[in-house]
């Protein structure tokens, strides 16, 4: 068999997978391709071309057309069982149709889920025991210790209903907000851990707490120096909108410290 | 405590077992997979489950099951691998919805999408989806209310831009009710209900439910 002839055969076999695939992916009707003449086409060149490529090309393309039929079978089943509904027939209702009777037939065929979502407060203690049971991350041990027998005592329960009335967290992140304008260093920060133990151990989770709200609103920007391990914080005189926010966990700890 | 009142208060556990594994979303979506049911409720939850979809049915709730794939006779690998919910018994009405903060234009847009899709068997290319919702809605609306329905498992998107029926439509949306609404509307009669006024002027997006 010439060159030039096997060349045409190839791509022949080619532009019929092509077409096979097309079908496949993009769910038009099946029936669009004569299954017949295809098979005709692939029978002629098999007969015509007895080399191994085109006998292997041939037989992917009867594997890609039986593919086609087996879609041919399964467009059936689904037009029977949606009681010969024409995709025409669908379109053109919705073209005549107006927003209002479009809405109508979906509220009219909508059972939507239920289900709950809401973070509950045995959710939210259960979230706030193991925040504060995470070990400490290293190199952090030295700086926060409490002293000897000492032991770092948390009310769970007054610190949540403290913080259950947004009033109350509101007020505290605006006092806080201020208090970091007015301590920052020269370069515009101060050091995270200092600021958080400036009221004493009693109060460090407290003020982590409001500084973490203070930090994800916009007000303030906290940066970690991955060499060092220092973490200082940057007030912002206003709020600022974050393109590509991320995320910086600090473990806050009891008798260790931090 | 007698043999009786033990099976009874046993059951009724696993009932409120039943119900909170369906109401609360443990995952990243609503219900859970039959398996779950199983491993937790025992071999006999199908019956459980059962009981719940009566104790449900007089606050206007039921059970819904998912299959994967479309079974008429489901065995019991199908009913593991099927995913199990909690839907509304019967639908809202359109002012509810409107009222609960979805907008005409929205429900519009996601029951043509839906309606076409059904009669597609279930995909179509987003060009020819477009096409036909362009006729009625501005281009930017199409495409954040596709967007927005995407992310919440009514429609799925892959990467040569087929779009789907997505699993949530799935479990809520009664194909063959849709289907029949849609080829019932009559073309004299809708045209004289173009009230949407609240919604479907041409302002942006706002997020919806």
């Amino acid at each position: 068999m010439p060159n030039k002839q096997r060349t045409i055969t190839r791509e022949e076999l080619l532009r019929i997978i092509q077409l096979c695939e097309s079908i496949e992916k993009s769910g038009i009707d099946p029936f669009t391709v004569n299954v017949r003449e295809l098979l005709q086409k692939l029978r002629s060149i098999l007969e015509s071309s007895k080399d191994l490529e085109t006998v292997v090309l041939d037989a992917e393309t009867l594997y890609r057309v039986a593919l086609v039929i087996a879609l041919q079978h399964r467009w059936l089943l689904e037009k029977a069982s949606n009681l010969f509904v024409d995709t025409q027939i669908i379109a053109t209702r919705i073209l005549a149709a107006d927003k209002r009777a479009l809405a109508s037939c979906l509220a009219r065929s909508w059972r939507p889920i239920v289900s709950g979502e809401q973070l509950t407060k045995k959710m939210f203690i259960a979230g706030l025991e193991y925040f504060l049971s995470l070990p400490p991350r290293a190199g952090h041990e030295r700086k926060l210790l409490l002293g000897a027998g000492e032991e770092l005592q948390i009310d769970e329960e007054a610190l949540l209903d403290r913080f259950r009335q947004r009033d109350v967290l509101e007020s505290e992140i605006m006092n806080m907000h201020r208090e970091l304008l007015e301590r920052r260093e020269e370069d515009g920060g101060l050091d995270y851990w200092s600021f958080i133990s400036l009221e004493g151990d009693g109060r460090r989770v407290e003020r982590a707490y409001v500084l973490a709200f203070i930090v994800s609103e916009g007000l303030a920007e906290i940066k970690r120096n991955p060499i060092t391990g220092e973490v200082r914080i940057y007030p912002l005189e206003s709020k600022v909108e974050r393109s590509n926010p991320t995320s910086l966990a600090i473990a806050v700890r009891g008798r260790e410290g931090l | 405590m007698s043999v009786g009142e033990s099976e009874q208060s046993k059951a009724g556990r696993k009932l409120a077992i039943a119900t909170a594994m369906l109401l609360f979303s443990s995952h990243r979506l609503p219900g859970v997979r039959g398996y779950e049911l199983r491993r937790r409720l025992g071999k006999n939850y199908l019956k459980i489950i059962d009981t719940l979809n009566h104790r449900l049915s007089p606050l206007g709730l039921r059970v819904k099951v998912v299959f994967e794939e479309g079974n008429d006779q489901p065995s019991d690998e199908d009913f593991d691998r099927a995913r199990f919910f909690i839907t509304l018994s019967e639908p809202l009405s359109l002012s509810d919805i409107v009222a609960a903060g979805w907008r005409i234009d929205d429900l519009a847009i996601l029951s043509a999408t839906l309606a076409y899709l059904f009669s597609r068997g279930g995909k179509a290319h987003q060009n020819e989806v477009m096409e036909l919702l362009e006729t009625k809605f501005p281009k930017w609306r199409i495409e954040a209310a596709m967007e927005r329905f995407t992310r919440r498992g009514y429609l799925h998107k892959d990467e040569d831009n087929m779009i789907y029926i997505g699993w949530r439509a799935f479990a809520e949306v009664d194909q063959k009710e849709l289907v029949k609404a849609i080829t019932e509307i009559s073309p004299g009669l809708s045209e004289t209900s173009q009230d949407s006024s609240e919604t479907s002027s041409g302002e942006p997006p706002s997020p919806s439910p």
